[in-house]
């Protein structure tokens, strides 16, 4: 859902590029395609000064990323409006966060706010577990040959704790004091869902 | 069901016919819900209790079943035997490792007519992404000029 939203808020403010530039009417006009990766524009100044007259390319510096659609908010989600449209199969934007070992990359550098580098920090945790991010393992050291798994690792997906970290219920209590097995995060409560169902965080 | 043509639909609420349902990746509980439905025949217009309706349900891939949560730790299947010191309890982990995995005989890949489509949509991993598409992801934040590491 993050990709969709991201990709159309894309489109649109590609599009409302090329408009300003066809606005602006510069001396050389590049034609823009619809790609992302753009060279920066260029244009000829001319400057007459008493009997000398210099003429220059000027190279507009434009930044290859198209405008966020909200761009005057400070942390990156906000900025793009994806506050409470990500979850934890949204790869491609949580992998713009974590290290190549798997780790999350501090706040003071990203310029998340600390609700979302939270949800960020579950979300990546989430994935994880569920081995959607497959190349982002930890370095091991050098010459160290990994001990034979006996069994072999069962799939899993809302995992909100570590799996060594769980004791089984054997006691389950009776319907109106029940344990209950927790399922995914309260911290993303407040996704939207497109749907009567409500969001069950306790199975 | 208005878009089958008519033998079709006769076909499928009159016969016996077997499903296939792929289990991959897949929570054990909604597989299961999918699949008493149609054992019991209630999927058809002329269900009744006491008629012999139900169709067949084949399950595959179950030993790649998926559990939401932390249930693989968490949840316990307890049973008792009647006898005196015969409860047992097991995790879903233990229960899981316990079942052994079965090869689909001929005659049975032979009578299957339809395959059912899985409940749950299988999230796909960051290496199953294409180039380009990681490429038409813009990024969202601008790393400082003196970073490194990543």
């Amino acid at each position: 859902m993050a990709t969709r939203s991201v990709l159309q808020s894309v489109r649109t403010a590609l599009r409302s590029f090329q408009s300003d530039f066809i606005q602006k009417g510069l001396f050389q006009r590049i034609a823009v395609l619809g790609n992302a990766q753009t060279r920066g524009l260029r244009h000829v100044v001319e400057q007459k000064e008493g009997k000398t007259t210099i003429i220059e390319g000027v190279i507009e510096p434009t930044s290859e990323v198209p405008q966020p659609p909200n761009p005057t908010a400070k942390c990156p989600i906000y900025r793009w409006n994806l506050q409470n449209k990500y979850n934890y199969t949204d790869v491609l934007l949580l992998s713009q966060f974590i290290r190549s070992d798997g780790g999350m990359l501090p706040r003071r550098i990203t310029g998340l706010c600390a609700h979302e580098h939270t949800k960020i920090a579950i979300c990546v945790q989430m994935a994880h577990r569920a081995g959607l991010l497959p190349d982002h393992r930890p370095r091991l050291p050098e010459g160290h040959v990994p001990k034979p798994k006996p069994n072999p690792p069962l799939n899993r997906y809302l995992t909100r704790y570590s799996v060594k970290s769980v004791n089984p219920i054997y006691k389950k209590g009776l319907k109106w004091c029940k344990k209950r097995m927790p399922v995914g995060h309260p911290a993303l409560k407040n996704n939207i869902r497109y749907g009567p169902k409500p969001l069950y965080i306790r199975h | 069901m208005s878009s089958y043509s008519r033998s079709a639909q006769q076909w499928a609420t009159f016969a016996r016919s077997w499903f296939l349902i792929d289990a991959r990746l897949q929570p054990p509980g909604k597989i299961a819900t999918m699949c008493s439905v149609r054992l019991q025949g209630k999927h058809k217009p002329i269900y009744h209790p006491l008629s012999d309706i139900g169709d067949h349900v084949v399950v595959m891939n179950t030993k790649h079943i998926a559990f939401s949560g932390n249930k693989w730790e968490q949840k316990v299947y307890s049973s008792h035997t009647g006898y005196p010191g015969g409860f047992k309890q097991l995790t879903a982990a233990q229960m899981h490792k316990k079942d052994t995995t079965a090869v689909l005989p001929e005659d049975i890949l032979k009578n299957l007519t339809e395959e059912l489509p899985q409940p749950r949509e299988i999230p796909r991993k960051l290496s199953e992404y294409t180039q380009e598409e990681r490429n038409a992801f813009p990024m969202l934040w601008t790393p400082p000029e003196d970073f490194r590491m990543k």
